[in-house]
């Protein structure tokens, strides 16, 4: 009878995509308050979004490899500074590409870049002492994202798991993203998550789910070249009743 | 009444200040080898002013300094006369003027500087946007006949004014021995600095923060009467080794940091969390049982904030960031990316995170249009990753890797090889030769490829003696 009944409970918060999200005491913003959302530089995304990223939110971005992860991040962050605002990227394993951050257009002046280790193939020893290496790394990444947080005045704060297992990151405690939630509730920093699956978005904040198509240009073997990344984005945002699919190119430069 | 000392060439002018020092707190020190002191009221110590210029010679005789000295009711007086004559030489009050009279006229040069002011020097050879020199002052006054200050003196104001001006008037009355402007006495310079014996050693930095507490709250207040903040902050902690430890205490090993701060601070909270976090990186190697704590103080930043811009965070936060960050991640490892004039692919630097330098330049910040579309951005894997590449026509077909989560599979498309080179004319290890491909693999992803050719460095770099090692550059995503 009780099974029965928690798993009718389930299968609401299921068909209501809450079942991957957190509370906050506070009312939401307006959505037409442009002061409310950080716009993501990409004119079609930040239509469907009503204005861009909800601040004083935790939002997601994810998606298997290839699929614009980084590059919709890229592009946030172009936005972010060029806005004025200063920019936070908490780059876990040390993978950002300082010329492809340049050919966003991100203005580095105002970017904190928090490098974390770099795990080298040689530091692989047995699958234990790989996995309690990782475990350190993303646990320092963790805390420096709060730390971030807790000193306030970005606008935009990125953590890049996205090279973390996902194995790895369900092993993080629950309450690591309720704290975040409550560091940015209220405050103007919406905090983006780049992860390989969805994992915690706030309930004001929203979920994008990327997947992607590789297209080359030129027919001969001698003449191919990486062309562009035709990005779909899948949105999900209950509780500002956003959903649905934007396509977006990202293209080589 | 006032005295100046004039040393002998090769004398400290420290020594100099602190033998004015000792007789009177109002000096004025005129360059290192010249003091100016007010000396009223020191004729109930020392008695007449001869006595008190012999006074002053046998003290600095006790130094190791050879002084002139001369007393005079003017203090410019009193340095014409001690640059011509040697020994002690005291000017009756209101005799100023007939004594300096017939003191050579060169003199007027060497004291165009007036201590913290450098004397206006009339403009003598008319020529637009050159600095007034003293010396063609002296030329041209010598051009007109004149040997002695006196004869200077001599002239008619009226003609002086006509021809130099009304700098031309206050040298004359310099020429006559009266002072252009009254003594500024120079303030001494206190040390910001505290310092606490303990009573039996401390180990451990939970201690230490007490006592760093209770020695910055006091600097804090000190700063903040005088209008000053702290540019450098000194931490030096006297260490108990048993080792080392001589009667005297003497030889006591010091383990001592410097904290260069990037703005002006004076709350005492702020400087005790940069100074606990740099002692956590770099903590001392045994107990503490003396800490001096001593700050570079720095005039205050007066900071006018926009209501057109966004607030950013404020120095100390910023810098209290930065110190917690620094000590989580590791040096060098937080701040800017900066781009660097190279070729090589992937180059960058850091620089330290400054956001307030950027206020004042301001990038233009142009609006986001519907053209404005992401790039694609390369995910770069800053320790290559070998790979084991199956090649057929001279192009790669099946890419696997030891990387977890990214075992590799066939080549679905491709493009390239680039070649890339350079860096071969420096010092070894900076070198790189090799030839890039973008591949899609059947695993979903698409990776950026390389193979080193003779002459890289990256190969030697994992350990492999010969070209033609495979790496995986990074994941396009």
């Amino acid at each position: 009878m009780a099974n029965h009944a928690v798993a009718i409970i389930e299968s609401a918060l299921r068909e209501r995509k809450l079942d991957r999200t957190l509370t906050t005491a506070l009312p939401p913003l307006e959505r037409t308050d442009p002061s409310a959302v950080a716009g993501t530089g990409t004119a079609a995304l930040d239509a469907v979004l009503h204005g861009g990223l909800p601040r004083g939110q935790l939002s997601e971005i994810a998606g298997a490899p290839s699929t614009g992860r980084t590059a919709l991040l890229l592009q946030m962050m172009a936005a972010a500074t060029r806005r004025g605002e200063i920019a936070a990227l908490i780059d876990t394993f040390d993978r950002l590409d300082v010329p492809s951050a340049i050919a966003a257009g991100i203005d580095l002046d105002r970017l904190l870049w928090v490098r974390g280790d770099a795990i080298a193939q040689t530091d692989a020893g047995h699958a234990g002492a790989v996995r309690d290496l990782r475990d350190r790394v993303l646990d320092r990444a963790v805390k420096a994202l709060n730390l971030v947080l807790q000193a306030g005045g970005f606008g935009l704060v990125a953590i890049d798991l996205a090279d973390v297992p996902a194995i790895a990151l369900k092993r993080l405690p629950f309450t690591t993203w309720l704290r975040v939630q409550r560091t940015i509730e209220g405050s103007d920093t919406a905090c983006v998550l780049v992860v390989p699956e969805p994992l915690a978005r706030s309930a004001g904040g929203l979920t994008c789910t990327l997947a992607a198509r590789t297209s080359w240009a030129g027919t001969a073997d001698r003449s191919r070249r990486l062309d562009r990344l035709d990005i779909t984005t899948r949105i999900v945002s209950p509780r500002r009743r956003v959903e649905g699919e934007v396509a977006i190119v990202a293209a080589v430069v | 009444m006032f005295g100046v000392l004039y040393a002998a060439p090769g004398s400290e002018p420290a020594t100099l200040v602190d033998i004015a020092r000792e007789f009177s707190p109002r000096i004025e020190p005129y360059g290192p080898l010249e003091i100016a002191i007010d000396l009223s009221g020191l004729t109930r110590l020392f008695g007449t002013a001869d006595e008190i210029g012999h006074e002053l010679r046998r003290t600095a005789a006790d130094r190791g300094v050879r002084v002139r000295v001369a007393i005079a009711g003017t203090c410019t007086a009193a340095r014409l006369i001690v640059r011509h004559r040697v020994g002690v030489t005291v000017i009756e009050p209101g005799t100023e003027a007939d004594t300096v009279a017939p003191l050579p006229i060169a003199l007027l040069a060497a004291i165009a500087s007036n201590g913290s002011n450098v004397l206006n020097v009339p403009n003598v050879l008319n020529v637009p946007n050159v600095p007034n020199d003293s010396n063609d002052f002296v030329v041209t006054l010598r051009r007109w006949g004149l040997r002695t200050l006196g004869e200077f003196a001599a002239l008619a104001p009226d003609d002086v004014a006509a021809r130099l001006g009304q700098e031309g008037i206050a040298w004359q009355r310099i020429a006559c021995g009266q002072d252009a402007q009254p003594l500024v006495p120079a303030v001494v310079e206190e040390p910001f600095e505290q310092a606490l014996d303990l009573e039996w050693p401390i180990d451990g930095l939970e201690p230490l923060s007490f006592v760093l507490g209770r020695l910055l709250e006091p600097l804090s207040a000190r700063l903040e009467r005088r209008d000053r903040g702290a540019a450098v902050l000194h931490i030096r902690l006297r260490l108990v080794k048993t080792d080392s430890v001589k009667r005297d205490g003497a030889t006591r090993a010091v383990h001592e940091r410097s904290l260069q701060l990037p703005a002006p601070m004076r709350d005492a909270r702020t400087l005790r969390t940069l100074a606990l976090l740099d002692l956590e990186s770099h903590p001392p190697d045994a107990a503490i049982d003396r800490v001096v704590v001593a700050i570079d103080p720095t005039p205050g930043r007066v900071l006018q904030f926009s209501l057109l811009t966004r607030p950013l965070p404020s120095p100390e936060q910023l810098s209290t960031l930065m110190a917690r960050l620094n000590a989580l991640m590791g040096e060098g490892r937080c701040g800017s990316p900066m781009d660097v004039d190279s070729w090589q692919p992937g180059a960058f630097a850091m620089k330290p995170f400054a956001p307030r330098d950027c206020d004042s330049h301001p990038i233009p910040v142009e609006p986001m249009t519907a053209a404005t579309r992401p790039v694609v951005a390369l995910r770069r894997f800053r320790f290559p990753v070998p790979a084991r590449v199956r090649v057929e026509d001279g192009r790669p077909v099946r890419v696997t890797t030891d990387r977890p989560g990214s075992s590799g599979g066939r080549v679905q498309t491709g493009a390239g090889p680039w070649r890339t080179s350079g860096e071969w004319w420096s010092e070894a290890g900076a070198a790189w030769n090799r030839d890039e491909w973008d591949v899609a693999l059947s695993d979903g992803a698409t990776y950026r490829l390389f193979r080193e050719r003779a002459g890289g460095a990256t190969a030697a770099r994992w350990g492999a003696h010969d070209a033609d090692r495979w790496f995986v550059e990074g994941i396009v995503d």
